[in-house]
């Protein structure tokens, strides 16, 4: 924060500055707008509303993940979960039918919103654990731009860690199978029912 | 500024994640909040793969979304399936298991 | 040789086992026969036993130790698991296996419509086994075993007829006073054991003329404390109310246990101990004095008794205590030697009553029966010759053994003119009872015609032949007894048959006790009411038995059963019940109470993951 303002201030107007800057705003304000989507998410009273609360959150983080060098990362975030996953979402709300429901302030709750309180408080206590010095990795933003975001993920990802892909598929898998089973996809022939 | 920042929104993000949890009892909205939970995750190890220069803080990110991918289908399988049966949308009301 | 001996305890032990296993497959006298071949087995062997002693210099027969295998052997306390056989057990045994295989043989007869004749058997010979394991006891230790297992034999032979409630209550106060005794006995080897540092008869014997002053107070304990086992077992005064209430069980229980051979036993262990109780002559007062007011109480008793079995049991009493007289006043090997006379004439005697009660039909009230002389000849004979056993008639086997005991009376070393008149006394009471009791079943006109009595088999009457004689030509015996015994005693006999005086008094009294009895019972009814009008306070007392029953009741049982009672209520239910109840029910609370938290709300336990979660952050970030 200190840095931003620092920066700001000595009105150094070379393009890295600049374009540092106008990134390091960026990123503040989509985070925030993210945080905002996701109060949305919670507070909401239809859930209609909560899951297009939880898209915009979603791309926020996608814009987010651009911003950071993750390309890739954030294509198959919109593509996946946005795209897929929450779409998924919508449809079973539908299905399901949406009852409004009301807030109330229960014990539980005020319980509950002092615990969070708490935990975000412990979760901001590691900031205060010093600066993050940067590994000597060696995927710099220049060596990823080389050969582009999804190569070297691609790369990355079927070398070192071929186990963690391979028991993904496998997972993905047992979710397929599971779904069938759970949902019990059998031919029911249409039959009056009434209503309870 | 950039870590400190990845770190408040992520922690931001995930207590909302956690507090939609538990306030909610629509079982879609709380299943909505994991998936909150998942995203600031997410977001978290990209951020500091950035910073740290290395490629396994995505890669994680990655199998993350897919286990959260067969995770949500599987769940709302099994919220389905309870609506079907017990035609109840309120997780309070499903309480079976007690005692 | 000697080693042949374990065969007498193996033999009845094997037919126990046996018939207790296996009898059932078996025909009944198949069984019978087997447990009478045990024991005669058992009679053989310690035959063998004499003849081998016989083979050995008097001084030699002492101390024939035979171990089957060191079993304790620690530091300070060893017990070996051995036998002795000396002159003593050896004597003993001729009289336990051999009256024993006779009424085992009489038992054939006798139970033979009995449907548990089996289980009979079985503890018949158990007993046999108990009391073998009792008298060739090597030391302290399976003498205790020997005397427990011959009580519980004991009691399950008295209450054998399990449906008659009063012989299972008879069992019962059998065995409750015997441990009475046994818990004497253990406490005299305590303090055997601290004093001598071993159990073994051979240590401990002669270690004793040295290890105490005469009369000092641990031996006196001790000789006292095995005394309570003794007159325990041999139903002295005062614990001897069970004796009568085991006439409950069959005769020949009556007549194996409660006459010939565990009532003994009680003597058999003053004989045995004689090294300590004469290092202790306080006790031997209280022996002689104990034994000779016995036989007076149990022989005024007997004199009113209608059982005829009950009569026979006090005349057992008092015949013991005779014995106890005998050993108190110092001459073991007389008082030895009136057991086994008493061991044949009081056998015979119940083995006649059971005949008796078996041709009534299972009558035993004397007052029914009359004129059996007609119609049970051998029985009617070998009771004669019994009864003038007992009354100690001349030549017979009880005469010389109880003269010995009234002369003894008062010329050994402890006899005073005390004990002299009480047992002349005693004696007259003898012979009165014992020829009222003849009188009234044998003698007169039969008192139900309708009976129709009859002679035993032959099963029954061959061991009453048998010990008829023996009775007869048993008190020639004597004087191989005395020399026989002689070395387990300290190695000297002293014959006191020198006072002619003496004998002629006791011989008056035996006979004007039988006099008394024929001017009573034979010479019409009208004596005898007019007697019983006159003595009537006398006579009530007798026949209650001084009323004893009714004061232990009083005194002793009713209090026992009352704190029993109290205990239940308050100590059971109100404490130690209600509180384990108590705690299982607070255990049910906090389940309960905790049973709360598993509410079965999903959002609640989400509340309780986050919590925990921030606890352990806390705990993370703090430490």
């Amino acid at each position: 924060m200190m840095e931003f303002l620092d920066q700001l201030w000595s009105l150094n107007m070379d393009r890295e500055t600049v374009f540092g800057l106008f990134q390091q705003s960026l990123v503040f304000i989509i985070g925030m707008t993210a945080i905002l989507a996701s109060l949305g998410v919670i507070l909401c009273a239809s859930p209609i509303y909560s899951a297009l609360y939880l898209i915009g959150n979603m791309v926020c983080l996608a814009l987010l993940f651009l911003l950071f060098n993750a390309e890739f990362l954030a294509v198959v975030q919109v593509v996946v979960y946005a795209g897929a996953v929450m779409i998924l979402f919508l449809f079973i709300i539908a299905l399901l039918g949406s009852k409004e429901e009301k807030r109330e302030l229960s014990f539980q709750n005020f319980t509950a919103l002092s615990f969070v309180g708490l935990l975000f408080c412990e979760l901001l206590m590691s900031m205060m654990v010093g600066e993050t010095k940067p590994v000597l990795g060696q995927a710099t933003p220049e060596v990823v731009r080389e050969v582009g975001s999804a190569k070297a993920i691609g790369i990355e990802l079927f070398s070192n860690h071929i186990v963690s892909f391979e028991l993904a598929s496998l997972l993905l898998l047992v979710a397929a199978v599971g779904i069938i089973s759970l949902a019990k996809f059998t031919y029911k022939p249409l039959r009056k029912r009434t209503r309870t | 500024m950039g870590s400190e920042f990845v770190l408040f929104v992520s922690a931001a993000i995930f207590s909302i994640g956690a507090l939609g949890f538990v306030i909610r009892k629509n079982p879609l909205v709380m299943f909505m909040s994991v998936e909150l939970m998942l995203n600031a995750v997410n977001f978290l190890l990209i951020g500091y793969s950035s910073f740290l220069n290395s490629l396994d803080g995505q890669i994680f990110a990655l199998i993350i979304m897919t286990v959260a991918a067969a995770e949500v289908v599987v769940g709302l399988a099994i919220i389905l399936t309870i609506f079907r049966t017990r035609h109840e949308l309120d997780v309070d009301r499903i309480n079976t298991l007690k005692g | 040789m000697y080693s042949l001996s374990w065969l007498i305890l193996l033999l009845p032990l094997a037919g126990f086992l046996g018939l207790s296993w296996f009898g059932k497959r078996f025909p009944k006298l198949l069984g019978g026969w087997f447990a009478c071949a045990m024991v005669g087995g058992a009679f053989l062997v310690t035959l063998l036993m004499l003849a081998q002693l016989y083979s050995e210099s008097p001084a030699d027969r002492l101390n024939h130790v035979q171990t089957l295998y060191p079993w304790i052997v620690s530091e300070g306390f060893s017990l070996n698991l051995s036998i002795l056989i000396d002159p003593l057990s050896v004597f003993m045994l001729l009289i336990v296996t051999g009256v024993g295989a006779l009424i085992h043989v009489y038992s054939i007869g006798y139970m033979h419509h009995d449907k548990e004749f089996t289980r009979f058997f079985a503890y018949l010979n158990l007993f046999i086994f108990a009391m073998s394991v009792l008298v060739l006891a090597a030391d302290f230790f399976f003498l205790i075993v020997g005397w427990a297992l011959v009580g519980l034999a004991s009691y399950l032979l008295i209450g054998f007829w399990t449906e008659k409630k009063s012989a299972v209550l008879a069992a019962r106060k059998a065995f409750v006073m015997n441990v009475i005794g046994d818990v004497g006995m253990v406490i005299a080897a305590f303090m055997i054991f601290e004093h001598f540092g071993s159990l073994n008869y051979v240590d401990v014997f002669k270690a004793a003329p040295t290890a105490f002053f005469p009369n000092d107070d641990s031996i006196l304990l001790i000789t006292f404390l095995l005394l309570v086992g003794a007159f325990a077992k041999s139903a002295q005064i005062p614990l001897h109310t069970w004796l009568p209430d085991a006439m409950e069980g069959p005769t020949p229980v009556s007549a194996l246990i409660h006459a010939a051979t565990m009532v003994t036993a009680g003597v058999y262990l003053v004989a045995r101990c004689n090294a300590l109780f004469t290092m202790a002559p306080f006790t031997m007062y209280l022996i002689a004095a104990v034994g000779v007011m016995t036989a007076i109480f149990a022989g005024s008793v007997g004199m009113v008794q209608y059982d005829i079995k009950r009569v026979i049991a006090y005349s057992t009493m008092s015949q013991i205590g005779f014995m106890f007289l005998a050993v108190g006043v110092g001459v073991f090997s007389i008082g030895m030697f009136h057991l086994m006379t008493h061991a044949f004439f009081k056998a015979l005697l119940f083995l006649a009553a059971g005949s008796v009660i078996h041709g009534m039909a299972d009558e035993q009230d004397i007052r029914k029966m009359g004129g059996l002389r007609y119609a049970m000849p051998i029985t009617f004979i070998t009771f004669l010759i019994g009864s003038l056993a007992l009354a100690g008639f001349p030549m017979t086997a009880g005469f010389f053994s109880k003269e010995e005991i009234v002369m003894s009376a008062y010329n050994a070393q402890y006899g005073n003119i005390v004990f002299w008149g009480m047992a002349i006394i005693a004696v007259a009471m003898t012979g009165f009872y014992t020829f009222r009791l003849f009188f009234y079943t044998f003698m007169g006109k039969s008192r139900t015609p309708e009976a129709k009595p009859h002679e035993s088999p032959l099963v029954m009457t061959a061991p009453l032949m048998v010990l008829a004689g023996l009775s007869l030509v048993g008190g020639f015996l004597g004087p191989w007894v005395h020399e026989f015994l002689s070395p387990v005693f300290g190695g000297t006999f002293v014959d006191h048959h020198d006072d002619a005086m003496m004998e002629i008094i006791a011989v008056a009294a035996a006979f004007s006790g039988i006099l008394a009895a024929v001017a009573i019972y034979m010479t019409g009814k009208d004596q005898l009411a007019f007697a019983k009008q006159m003595l009537a306070p006398i006579y009530e007392a007798l026949f209650n038995k001084y009323y004893i029953d009714e004061i232990y009741d009083f005194l002793i049982v009713k209090p026992v059963k009352g704190i029993g009672k109290f205990m239940e209520e308050r100590a059971e239910k109100l404490g130690i019940d209600f509180s384990i109840d108590e705690i299982g029910r607070q255990v049910r609370e906090v389940s309960r109470g905790i049973s709360i938290w598993q509410s079965g709300k999903v959002r609640i336990y989400a509340l309780n993951m986050v919590a925990g979660m921030v606890t352990i952050l806390l705990f993370v970030i703090f430490m």
